[in-house]
């Protein structure tokens, strides 16, 4: 693409002079070979596109792992300045608060030994995959809207997770009845498509001083949680899409895709929309809470009480979400679409354990593949709205993976390697293979060149549970 | 007629029909290849859905069949009878209770597009989030 001009050896712009439609330059974290693979795929156009929303400042984001998404790409990160830029329910995405969650077993993989298969398959009777149709409604849902896990989780948990699991000015109200009905009996239900629960090792430490922080050792147990506001989250954004879709042009704003919908965050369907999505956003919480004491459940039934009462947990993140941050002073609402938050060292936003290193990212690699604890480094503040990548970034479709590889094949290789593997389906799997990913070492070598997050572990695969 | 459309991350569904009634057949059947299962207990549905334009009716029709997969277990198979009234859409839609197997999270309006075309036929476009 002509336009886009190198900023530096990871760092792509293509100015706001571009289009007469962007009001600020669109900027993409990539080596060579990652921009070849974002350059067919579209997320280019999207990425201009979401820098011609209204208020959006510095600069519209993508990280090394951006696709093609719908409207914003997935990858893409956008500050609009308060009060009056706005606030895209489409630039948070339909899985609002779709995030990952890490526990720490206080055991080695030596020592699990033999016990890994009945402990992935224990997991996998434990936390329900799929839709989950329960018709029953959690019992205090609208305080779990309201305040997330707070009533339900133990301290240990609530001080190690974004934002203590509640972000502020959540409003049930805000939420419809058929977002209630849908999201309101899956608590604890992982769903489907890329969502998992990964039963890893500690293969490599980069940075022992940040891993000891974060209570990691070489060759310890891990339990890593991908999953999200379920239903309940989808609905939301589809009510306030559809709701800002209709009023849009009352505030003059004119979009180059439908799927941007957008409102000024001080309209009254801004806010409306920001209350919603922010009890979807503790409901996502919640929801990995819950998957997680499942999951020390099913240590205690295989491993014994003492290994789940010290499954520790590392940091829940979200990698969906908008959020209001201050930058230079101003109050931005940084929107996060397959991004992670990376506040680097000394922040008040992380906790005081790990403030002297910086906190704590999870990049989930491709199923069969590393992933990746990262710490969030001075960079991001200065580049990024303090974010990094989220994961692999997908490269083929699912059709195309479908066409690649067989869902049964897939499996068989899976468990060569000695991973053992519980999904409901092999078209699933298929779809999830590895080859459908790109190459997730490199997307973070990328962000760590740029020094938006720093490698302080790296995790390898013991058994997969798919969604 | 319908056909899946390659995108990155999510699914991208053209359509194709006589009329614009038959429009929403036709996403019926394309959703009921997505989320299909063997048989189950035969059950009907009737679904109302009300839009300002026809691509907005398609979309709500999905969503309504989203919302039924979900909570029901519903899988559609056939629509037995579609009124089109304005800005309004009343149907009754046969099939059954299974465990509908892959789910969708939402329609988007991303590249929505649904419109007459010369010919007096019907052409649509949605992409879903998968």
């Amino acid at each position: 693409m002509s336009e886009l001009r190198q900023l530096s050896e990871v760092l792509w712009e293509i100015p706001a002079t571009a289009r007469s439609d962007m009001r600020v330059p669109a900027r993409v974290f990539a080596d060579r070979d990652l921009l070849a693979a974002i350059e067919r795929d579209g997320s280019l156009d999207q990425i201009q596109n979401v820098a011609t929303l209204p208020g959006v400042t510095g600069a519209a984001l993508a990280m090394p792992d951006v696709h093609q998404g719908y409207g914003f790409p997935v990858g893409g990160v956008a500050a609009t300045e308060l009060p009056d830029g706005v606030v895209s329910p489409g630039g948070v995405g339909y899985d609002i608060n779709c995030g990952v969650r890490l526990l720490a077993l206080p055991l080695t993989a030596t020592e699990l030994g033999a016990r890994r298969e009945p402990l992935v398959h224990e997991l996998s009777r434990s936390i329900p995959a799929g839709a989950g149709k329960t018709k029953g409604r959690t019992a205090g849902l609208d305080e779990i809207l309201e305040h997330g896990p707070a009533q339900r989780a133990p301290e240990g948990d609530l001080e190690r997770t974004e934002s203590r699991g509640c972000l502020p000015g959540a409003d049930p109200a805000a939420v419809s009845e058929r977002a209630k009905e849908r999201g309101g009996g899956q608590l604890g239900t992982m769903g489907s498509g890329n969502h998992f629960v990964e039963l890893q090792r500690v293969a490599r430490v980069f940075d022992d001083d940040s891993a000891r922080a974060f209570g990691l050792r070489h060759d310890q147990v891990t339990v890593l949680i991908h999953s999200g506001s379920r239903g309940l989250g989808h609905q939301v954004c589809g009510d306030y899409v559809k709701q800002m879709d209709a009023v849009m042009r009352r505030y003059g704003i004119e979009l180059p895709d439908r799927q941007l919908a957008c409102a000024p965050a001080s309209s009254p369907e801004g806010r409306a929309y920001l209350a919603a999505m922010a009890a979807a956003a503790n409901f996502a919480w919640a929801n990995r809470q819950a998957i997680a004491d499942s999951a020390r459940n099913a240590v205690s039934r295989v491993l014994g009480r003492q290994s789940a009462e010290g499954a520790h947990q590392v940091y829940d993140v979200a990698h969906n979400v908008a959020k209001v941050e201050r930058y230079d002073g101003r109050a931005l609402l940084v929107h996060r679409k397959g991004a992670t938050r990376a506040f680097p060292a000394g922040s008040n936003e992380i906790p005081q354990t790990y403030r002297r290193v910086g906190q704590p990212v999870f990049i989930p690699g491709s199923m069969g593949t590393s992933s990746f604890v990262l710490a969030g480094a001075p960079g991001s503040m200065e580049l990024s709205f303090g974010s990094t990548c989220h994961g692999a970034g997908r490269r083929l479709s699912r059709t195309g993976a479908r066409k690649e590889v067989s869902g049964a094949d897939l499996r068989r290789e899976l468990e060569a390697q000695g991973i053992v593997v519980r999904s409901p389906s092999n078209k699933g799997l298929a779809e999830e293979a590895p080859l459908a990913y790109k190459d997730v070492e490199r997307v973070v070598d990328v962000v760590e060149r740029a020094g938006l997050s720093r490698r302080v572990a790296q995790l390898t695969p013991l058994g997969v549970v798919k969604g | 007629m319908f056909h899946w459309v390659e995108h990155t991350a999510e699914l991208e569904l053209e359509l194709e029909a006589r009329t614009e009634a038959e429009v929403f057949a036709v996403a019926l059947a394309a959703f009921a290849e997505l989320t299909g299962d063997s048989d189950g207990p035969p059950l009907e549905q009737v679904i109302k859905v009300e839009a300002a334009d026809a691509a907005m009716r398609l979309v709500a029709w999905l969503e309504e069949l989203i919302y039924l997969s979900e909570r029901e277990g519903f899988v559609p198979e056939r629509i037995d009878a579609l009124e089109l009234d304005g800005d309004s859409l009343h149907a009754r839609v046969a099939g059954h209770t299974g465990q509908p197997a892959h789910l969708v999270k939402a329609v988007t309006l991303h590249r929505l597009e649904l419109r007459e075309d010369e010919a007096g036929g019907w052409r649509g476009r949605v992409v879903l989030d998968v």
